[in-house]
């Protein structure tokens, strides 16, 4: 295997903590349009691109402990609105908008997300094959079970999940040092 | 296995003598230590089994509102704030508005102002995302929400019924009481029994074939009674029994099944007082519960033990009468057991936690045709110094020197030694009271003792010497040693009845005088001191199974 050559890209306004471990080639807060908001990521965050590259959309907030790692050749694509919770770990290839991987969950590679999904506090999602979670599917539980979410509800919080990216990034940089990309 | 120690409470049996510890049902009789309450009025232990229950109070335990006793029954004995269970995974929901109504504008705003909410107003589960909407239960308003609920509730098929029930029998009831003041015990009988009475008529009018039970037939003595039973009329129900079961409907729903999920699982449908749905998609959202605080009296003097705060946030006890403020907690331990753990730990560091819970046990195991010692860490909870004596309990009689041996042939194949002389336990203090000269003054002569009388037992029991007496002392902490002498042909647990008692005494002892009681024959003389009261309890000591293995890789020598 080739040494993993580290390429970061930072979109200007995104807030990335200096003290965040990242390898390989990452780009993060690379949103379409430009009325979103910033992507947060916390410190002793780890984003991986063991093999592929690593894009990340804008308004995401990654939290504390949080790991995402890329497996695989191809570019692992987040997109945007998401919350990654404390500790949890996603390696899923995709990852839609507006999705939320609570606390300690842990998401393998072999499943893509879509969007609007949950998966719950401490939930280990390991599919044996390929899967892709259909949109608003809610993983909770001990046992990892499954249900579809009625969407009810889901602009109350994609609202909160703005006004906490927006507190973040107003409180984030006055008490860290943020990291900047190589090109930007 | 952990060695564990429980302590007897002879509230289960007549004689005070503990049961054979190897007889399953004498787990019954053995808790441990902070289950255990101690009652000062009656001098004894008393546990869970035998203390009198009340209720002191109801508080729900999600908002913690106390209700009072009043309305719990009004109100089913659920919160009638706005507490609720998720159907679906037993969460706690959360009223919500609904959303703005959606367009693309707002999706492209950066933040939409949501602090003015929309009715209608629904309950959400913010764990598994199910909410209300989808059984078709939204509110106007955000308050008062249990009531609405309990509207429903209160109008289902089967609550009508269960009103009309109580109605109807009410009468009777009542009637009932006043007379149960006669001392007749047939009448006492029959009257006790309304719901009997209805349970067995109803059961007569749906299902044909099955006759009337009646307890006046059988007992013919009460026949005058019968005359008052024909006052009170049957009672007509107004449910059909025949569709409240429904089965054409379940049969068709579980022919459609796709996921087995569509079924509500066994833990949706019980904590609901009446019919549960069948399918998942069709369950409702639940009050929570209430839970109580319960006080709890001593059996026979009435006195009570334990006493909650009346104040569901309060965590505290008015009275709190714990077995664990009066006797010595004793902890067991196996120190050739922690020595292989600790082997283990320092030389295997990459295995798996299942892996190393494996080992441990292996290590700590008691391996025929050994011998171990095991350690009793005594703590001393009262403020004052402690002298205990231990023994090996054999029921019924009390464990003398002469016939120890033949009993313990015949009631247990392992030998147990424990050291005989009394050994002292130093006084409960604040931790910044302690200093180091009381250490050292206790260990010289005490320790020296014990270790030599018990050594003396020792030579002429097995041939050679074990340290069998005070390991360790410091602060208000006693660790003596034992041994446990497994035979080759033994089996089954180690496991066996162990008295202790200690005497205690209320005034503050002289330092000069807490030298002198180490040795056995002047604590015998300080016993019949006026001051000092002696206190006995039986506890089980439980080291762990014996294992058959040959190898005597892991029995560390101590």
């Amino acid at each position: 295997m080739p040494p993993i050559r580290d390429k970061f890209t930072i979109h200007s306004k995104a807030v990335v903590c200096q003290d965040v471990e990242l390898k390989g080639d990452i780009t993060i807060g690379a949103g379409k349009s430009s009325l979103h908001l910033r992507t947060i990521v916390h410190p002793k965050a780890t984003i991986f691109a063991i093999a592929g590259p690593i894009v990340i959309g804008s308004g995401c907030i990654i939290e504390e402990g949080a790991i995402i790692v890329n497996r695989r050749k191809e570019v692992m694509r987040i997109g945007d609105d998401n919350l990654f919770e404390i500790g949890c770990r996603v390696e899923s290839p995709t990852v839609g908008n507006c999705n939320t991987i609570c606390t300690r969950a842990r998401v393998h590679h072999t499943l893509r997300i879509s969007s609007y999904c949950v998966v719950g506090a401490g939930v280990l999602v390991v599919p044996t094959e390929d899967e892709m979670l259909d949109e608003y599917t809610v993983i909770y539980g001990p046992a990892a079970e499954r249900r579809v979410w009625s969407g009810r509800g889901k602009v109350q919080e994609m609202d909160l999940r703005r006004k906490h990216a927006e507190y973040l990034r107003e409180m984030l940089p006055k008490f860290n040092r943020l990291r900047r990309g190589d090109g930007a | 296995m952990a060695p564990k120690i429980e302590y007897y409470c002879p509230c289960l049996s007549e004689s005070p003598h503990p049961p054979p510890p190897n007889r399953p049902s004498s787990s019954y009789s053995f808790h441990p230590l902070h289950n255990l309450f101690f009652c000062e009025e009656c001098d004894a232990v008393r546990c869970n089994r035998c203390v009198s229950v009340e209720v002191s109070g109801y508080y729900c335990p999600n908002c913690l509102f106390e209700v009072p006793s009043a309305s719990v029954r009004a109100e089913k004995n659920r919160c009638a704030r706005n507490c609720f269970l998720c159907p679906n995974c037993r969460n706690t929901l959360t009223v919500v508005p609904s959303d703005p109504p959606e367009d693309v504008d707002s999706r492209m705003s950066p933040i939409v102002s949501t602090t003015l909410g929309e009715p209608p107003f629904f309950l959400y589960c913010n764990h598994c995302r199910w909410d209300s909407a989808e059984v078709g239960i939204t509110f106007e308003k955000p308050t008062g929400l249990a009531a609405q609920l309990q509207k429903f509730e209160d109008s289902a098929p089967e609550a009508l019924e269960f009103e009309r029930l109580k109605e109807h029998f009410e009468p009777f009831l009542r009637a009932s009481s006043s007379s149960s003041a006669l001392p007749s015990a047939s009448s006492h009988h029959v009257h006790t029994n309304p719901i009997t009475a209805a349970a067995s008529s109803a059961l007569a009018r749906d299902i044909p074939g099955v006759g009337k039970y009646n307890p006046l037939s059988r007992s013919r003595v009460g026949r005058e009674k019968g005359a008052h039973r024909q006052e009170y009329p049957d009672y007509k129900s107004r449910v059909e029994v025949g569709t409240a079961l429904s089965g054409e409907a379940d049969v068709e729903f579980l022919r459609h099944l796709e996921t087995v999920s569509q079924v509500a699982a066994l833990e949706q449908r019980w904590t609901n007082s009446w019919v549960s749905p069948l399918s998942a998609s069709d369950l409702k959202p639940l009050r929570i519960p209430l839970q109580s605080k319960k006080s709890k009296r001593c059996p026979s003097c009435r006195h009570i033990l334990i006493k909650p705060e009346q104040k569901a946030q309060s965590v505290r006890f008015k009275i709190k009468l714990v077995a664990a403020n009066y006797l010595p907690a004793i902890a067991v331990t196996l120190p050739h057991a922690q020595a292989a753990i600790e082997m283990l730990k320092r030389t295997s560091k990459t295995t798996s936690a299942a892996a190393q819970a494996e080992e441990q046990q292996a290590a700590g195991a008691l391996i025929a045709g050994h011998s171990y010692s095991f350690h009793l860490a005594f703590t001393n909870p009262l403020y004052d110094p402690i002298q205990v004596r231990l023994a090996k309990a054999i029921a019924p009689a009390q464990t003398a020197e002469g016939d120890e041996a033949a009993e313990r042939a015949r009631r247990s194949t392992f030998q147990i030694q424990l050291p005989s002389a009394a050994f002292p336990v130093g006084a409960f203090a604040e931790a910044w009271e302690y200093d180091d000269e009381d250490e050292a003054m206790f260990l010289d002569d005490d320790g020296m003792e014990v270790v030599e009388a018990r050594g003396k037992k020792g030579k002429d029991g097995r041939g050679k010497t074990r340290s069998v007496g005070i390991v360790e002392k410091r602060a208000n902490v006693t660790i003596v040693s034992g041994e446990v002498l497994i035979p080759k042909e033994a089996r089954g647990d180690v496991k066996f009845n162990m008295l202790v008692s200690y005497t205690y005494r209320s005034d503050d002892p002289e330092p000069s005088e807490e030298a002198q009681t180490g040795t056995p024959s002047r604590s015998h003389g300080a016993n019949k001191g006026p001051e000092m009261k002696n206190f006995s309890f039986y506890t089980v000591v439980d080291l762990g199974s014996i294992m058959y293995r040959e190898e005597p890789k892991l029995t560390a020598d101590l």
